[in-house]
């Protein structure tokens, strides 16, 4: 580091005092500016409707992309529907059991029952 | 200050609570903050006028963005101090290209300033060696030196490292040191040190 000499030291000192002398006397803010800036903050302020909506619980906003109450029983229905016929196909339905594990397409359209339908292999025998 | 600026709630919570719709905290977060921004503008651009628009302009960004604002990740005035700087380099960037004859004036600094005429002198003379700095120069010696922030902030509001705020702020005060030199004795320290 390279000495200062005494003007140096003075000259530095009296920019210091400067900076310090801005730093204590801040330009004051306008009171016009300080209306605009509110203005404006009052302009495009979130309306609090607008931000309670968002913030209603999960089960309630699934409830309403389905449409309600009413929408949520058929939902139930259509699903226990699909379960059943799943569990137990009609005769004329393909097997999805069958599909799953890879059957010909002849093997399912023919009766296709012996390994993936619930016991009737067993039954007869 | 305003008991506005009194409220114990952090800049991100008054930003939070704005973002509610309480229509109070609007008020009490620029208490507190718009007199950074507006002298932060004032000092990077000399004239009132311009600092004022520039100073409603990032605060009316910080509104828009208060919705989507991340508390913890940034402080509010770091935020408001990089937004304030790009917007005042904006600024210079068109008076350059217009040419500085066709601006005005700049108006006259707040009358709590200038209400003795030696303290009218030395912030004329420190305005008008900030002015003659590089931009980047001058930015780093306001936040430092007058806004008092510290390095590492300096660094996040610049987008620089910290090694590059020590070289920036050094230089800048050496220009300024050089620039005021000639200066002393109109501005009254030799009189001061000789009292």
């Amino acid at each position: 580091m390279t000495m200062k000499k005494p003007d140096e030291h003075s000259e530095d000192a009296a920019l210091d005092a400067l900076l310090d002398a801005a730093r204590t006397a801040p330009p004051e803010v306008p009171d016009a500016l300080m209306a605009r800036v509110l203005a404006d903050a009052d302009r495009v302020q979130p309306s609090p409707a607008a931000r309670a909506a968002p913030s209603s619980g999960l089960w309630s906003r699934i409830s309403d992309l389905v449409g309600g109450w009413r929408g949520m029983g058929g939902l139930v229905a259509a699903t226990c529907a699909g379960v059943w016929i799943g569990w137990s196909p009609p005769d004329a339905l393909p097997d999805a059991g069958a599909l799953i594990l890879g059957y010909e397409a002849a093997d399912i359209l023919s009766n296709t029952a012996e390994l993936t339908s619930f016991g009737w292999d067993v039954e007869e025998g | 200050m305003s008991p506005d600026a009194d409220r114990s709630d952090t800049d991100d919570a008054l930003l939070a609570l704005y973002a509610e719709g309480d229509p109070a905290a609007a008020r009490a977060l620029s208490a507190r903050v718009l007199p950074r921004v507006y002298a932060h503008a004032m000092r990077l651009l000399g004239d009132a006028a311009a600092a004022e628009d520039v100073a409603q302009e990032a605060m009316l960004r910080l509104w828009r963005m208060a919705p989507d604002w991340r508390p913890g990740e940034a402080k509010v005035t770091t935020w408001l101090y990089r937004v304030t700087a790009n917007l005042c380099t904006d600024r210079l960037r068109k008076w350059r290209s217009v040419g500085l004859d066709e601006i005005a004036e700049p108006a006259d600094p707040q009358p709590s300033v200038a209400a003795h005429l030696q303290n009218r002198a030395r912030y004329d003379a420190l305005q008008a060696a900030l002015d003659a700095l590089p931009e980047r120069q001058r930015q780093a010696v306001v936040l430092r030196h007058i806004e008092g922030l510290s390095n590492p902030e300096i660094a996040q509001v610049m987008e620089i490292g910290p090694r590059a705020v020590e070289s920036l702020t050094a230089r800048g005060k050496r220009a300024l040191t050089a620039i005021l030199a000639g200066r002393r004795a109109e501005l009254g320290y030799d009189d001061e040190k000789a009292g």
